[in-house]
């Protein structure tokens, strides 16, 4: 444990529609559809900002993964849910993923900034370069862009879209030409009561951390182990100060897939009941796209072959987020288990985020743990199932937060920004 | 003679006035006018005003802080592609409770063109783009409709003995080929009130929509069409009508527009009970289902088995 640090953590909720789980959705206390009821998103929020909670992040590709057993894939679009939302809240964050690769930056600029009024300064945006063929070809593209492609147009993107925001306080046009886009003009839109939307990131490749170095403001990262996320976090503060920026310039927010139960047994059987409610080939399907190789040829009572844990063939190919690969193989290799053994122990220790099944009191010293060792500045955590998840999380775990000085007890802020800004220094490293 | 409806268009200055004031909204809300456009002035051929917003941000704070009120956000090709449209416009009809539509336009004003010869979503710096012309613009509008239908919102079944959620072969690819190539399927399902109303604005006889195979314009604004626009300040038209657009200009507030609404209203305009989807108050029937030879998306979900 180094130095107990000042301040209070950050607390996000990663609201993969339902829950993380693939069953959430059987739960009777949620209708078959549910994920596109106004109802359900504006209780969401609301319950959200009963716990005085940071932010919610949503998720988004342009493109249908099979909704067959999930409710996950499906997609309201993040400006519009997160815009209906902020109409039922007034102070929680709400955080939008949108693609670098398939917008023009000049509309979503103005978009993200328009939604960024209507919520009175609390939106942000995480930017994303999508992967996969399927989100290509409803863009008449064949293909998705190489990697390396897609991070050097999100950094002009990124560029182009900040510099839009900015004329929308100056009232000054923009003349960019650059490899991608050829711009000039300037929003109409009324300049940011946060002073522009707060950009996030999400993903550990080199390129996105990179990106994250030089313009995030808040990195949405996958971390298994604490030694490993304090040596992304001192790594990421790192390039933002190489970039001129304090390290406290950019909030670092691992996910943490939660199952919260009253004792550790309880909380066990509810991620059992709920994971053995979806379906196997689920976990297989996920397991491949997550490691680049087929899991459906695995036996599935042998130990994984040594050739399915080297290192990747074509980075610019693989379709899956490098940093979850890489975190996923190093907890492979620290335990040898055989691939029904992993599928069934990604249960309780996650699968390329870390996992979490425990009581409320646990969760509160895990972070307290993280979060005094400097491998955090908060989490975004993300409950198996939202409907009964989150509410134990605002009305069980804040609490436990708030008596041990970790949280504030009521919003002292206004902006996601200067939640952001109120929120612990970064320790020295 | 049939009493035409009313209907409003608000330019960007009038959306911001709108929604940073609850009174108003309320008072917006009550009207019983068919729908409001939501931004009229980015796609009328107007002057970009000095103040305006995205429109479906618009309509998400709509969708959220009112009940009643119906409404079409405005939204060209120039800058953006029909399939992030598509998901705005599915996504707001899903919130609003189908209270939304999508007022299609050519060129957007408060926007740059892309490059020439592709100054429609070639500004996007992806391979692609093409002219801004009506053309585009209706090809995007197919898109939309397209994508929206190929969700179908009853293959939702939430079944929870064989753990299928959603009969995801009934899901189709929508293989548009026309100024854009879509594989499809839409992220979002089709609304629960049936696909949104798609309407076109035309200043001219001469700037219609082109008319083809799977037409999705339901609806046309403007001087040559049966909804005419009317500026605030002027009389209503002497010829019949199934609608009027009242316009605010700039020089209007939104408390102007709802004045001069409600006098209207009590003076001949047909009511529109508030509330219900666009569709319902416009009298228009559901879109006919995408053809039965569109290609599935997924497979027949099976029953699954656990770890």
């Amino acid at each position: 444990m180094t130095n107990r640090r000042s301040g209070h953590v950050l607390l996000g909720i990663n609201v993969l529609v339902l829950g993380y789980l693939p069953a959430a959705w059987k739960t009777p206390l949620l209708k078959k559809d549910s994920f596109i009821d106004p109802q359900y998103w504006a209780n969401l929020g609301r319950t959200a900002e009963r716990g005085t909670l940071d932010a919610l992040f949503l998720a988004d590709g342009p493109l249908l993964g099979d909704p067959a057993y999930d409710a996950n894939p499906i997609r309201l679009e993040p400006t519009v849910n997160w815009g209906q939302v902020a109409a039922a809240t007034s102070r929680v964050g709400l955080v939008a993923t949108a693609s670098s690769t398939f917008n023009d930056p000049f509309e979503l600029a103005e978009r993200l900034l328009s939604w960024d009024h209507q919520t009175g300064g609390r939106a942000a945006w995480n930017v994303v370069t999508t992967r996969g063929a399927p989100a290509a070809r409803n863009f008449g593209m064949p293909e998705i862009p190489f990697r390396d492609d897609r991070y050097e147009r999100a950094t002009e993107f990124v560029d182009v879209v900040r510099a839009l925001w900015e004329s929308a306080a100056t009232g000054r046009d923009i003349h960019h030409h650059g490899p991608f886009f050829d711009i000039e003009g300037r929003l109409r839109v009324p300049p940011s009561k946060q002073g522009r939307p707060v950009i996030f990131q999400a993903g550990g490749s080199p390129q996105g951390r990179a990106l994250a170095g030089r313009v995030a403001e808040g990195v949405f990262a996958a971390e298994l182990t604490k030694d490993q996320a304090i040596e992304h976090y001192r790594l990421v503060k790192g390039f933002a100060r190489d970039n001129g920026r304090s390290p406290d310039d950019i909030k670092i927010l691992p996910g943490l897939l939660l199952s919260l139960g009253s004792t550790e047994e309880e909380a066990r059987r509810r991620s059992d009941e709920i994971h053995d409610a979806g379906p196997a080939a689920y976990s297989i399907a996920w397991l491949s796209q997550a490691i680049g190789y087929d899991a459906s040829r695995l036996e599935l009572d042998e130990p994984f072959p040594e050739d399915v844990l080297g290192p990747i063939k074509d980075t610019q190919t693989f379709l899956g987020s490098i940093g979850f690969r890489e975190s996923i193989l190093a907890q492979i290799r620290r335990t040898n288990p055989t691939v029904r053994e992993y599928l069934k122990q990604t249960r309780y220790t996650g699968s390329g985020h870390a996992g979490f099944v425990g009581t409320p009191e646990q969760l509160a010293d895990h972070i307290e743990d993280w979060f005094h060792a400097g491998a955090v500045d908060g989490f975004n955590l993300q409950p198996d199932r939202l409907i009964d998840g989150l509410a134990v999380i605002v009305d069980e775990l804040v609490p436990i937060l708030r008596k041990r000085g970790l949280y504030r007890h009521e919003y002292e802020t206004e902006t996601l920004r200067e939640h952001f800004q109120a929120a612990s220094p970064t320790p020295a490293f | 003679m049939t009493a035409p409806y009313l209907a409003l268009g608000l330019a960007g200055p009038h959306l911001v006035e709108l929604t940073a004031n609850r009174a108003l909204l309320s008072r917006w809300d009550e009207l019983p006018v068919a729908f409001s456009v939501l931004g009229i002035d980015r796609v009328d051929g107007s002057e970009p005003a000095p103040l305006t917003l995205t429109s479906s941000a618009v309509g998400a704070t709509l969708a959220g802080t009112t009940k009643y009120g119906r409404f079409l956000i405005t939204a060209t090709p120039q800058r953006d592609h029909p399939y992030n449209i598509a998901r705005r416009v599915a996504s707001l009809a899903h919130l609003s409770n189908g209270r939304s539509g999508l007022l299609i336009g050519v060129r957007d004003a408060y926007a740059p063109e892309g490059p020439e010869g592709a100054a429609a979503w070639g500004g996007a710096g992806l391979a692609g783009g093409a002219p801004l012309d009506a053309q585009t613009a209706y090809d995007a509008a197919r898109a939309v409709r397209a994508l929206e239908l190929s969700w179908p919102y009853d293959s939702i079944i939430g079944n929870r003995d064989t753990g299928i959620l959603v009969e995801s072969n009934r899901i189709v690819h929508v293989d548009i080929d026309n100024r854009f190539s879509i594989a499809g399927p839409l992220n979002t399902p089709e609304p629960a009130t049936g696909a949104s109303v798609i309407a076109w604005y035309s200043a001219t006889a001469q700037d219609g929509p082109p008319r083809g195979a799977d037409d999705p314009i339901e609806l046309v604004l403007g001087a040559a069409g049966p909804v005419p626009l009317v500026a605030l300040g002027k009389e209503p038209p002497a010829s019949e009508t199934a609608g009027v657009v009242l316009r605010a200009g700039l020089e209007h507030s939104v408390g102007d527009l709802l004045d001069a609404a409600e006098r209207w209203l009590a003076n001949g305009f047909a009511p529109i009970s508030a509330g219900g989807s666009l569709r319902a108050a416009l009298n228009l029937s559901a879109p006919a289902p995408l053809p039965p030879t569109a290609r599935a998306a997924f497979p027949v979900p099976q029953p699954h088995v656990s770890l």
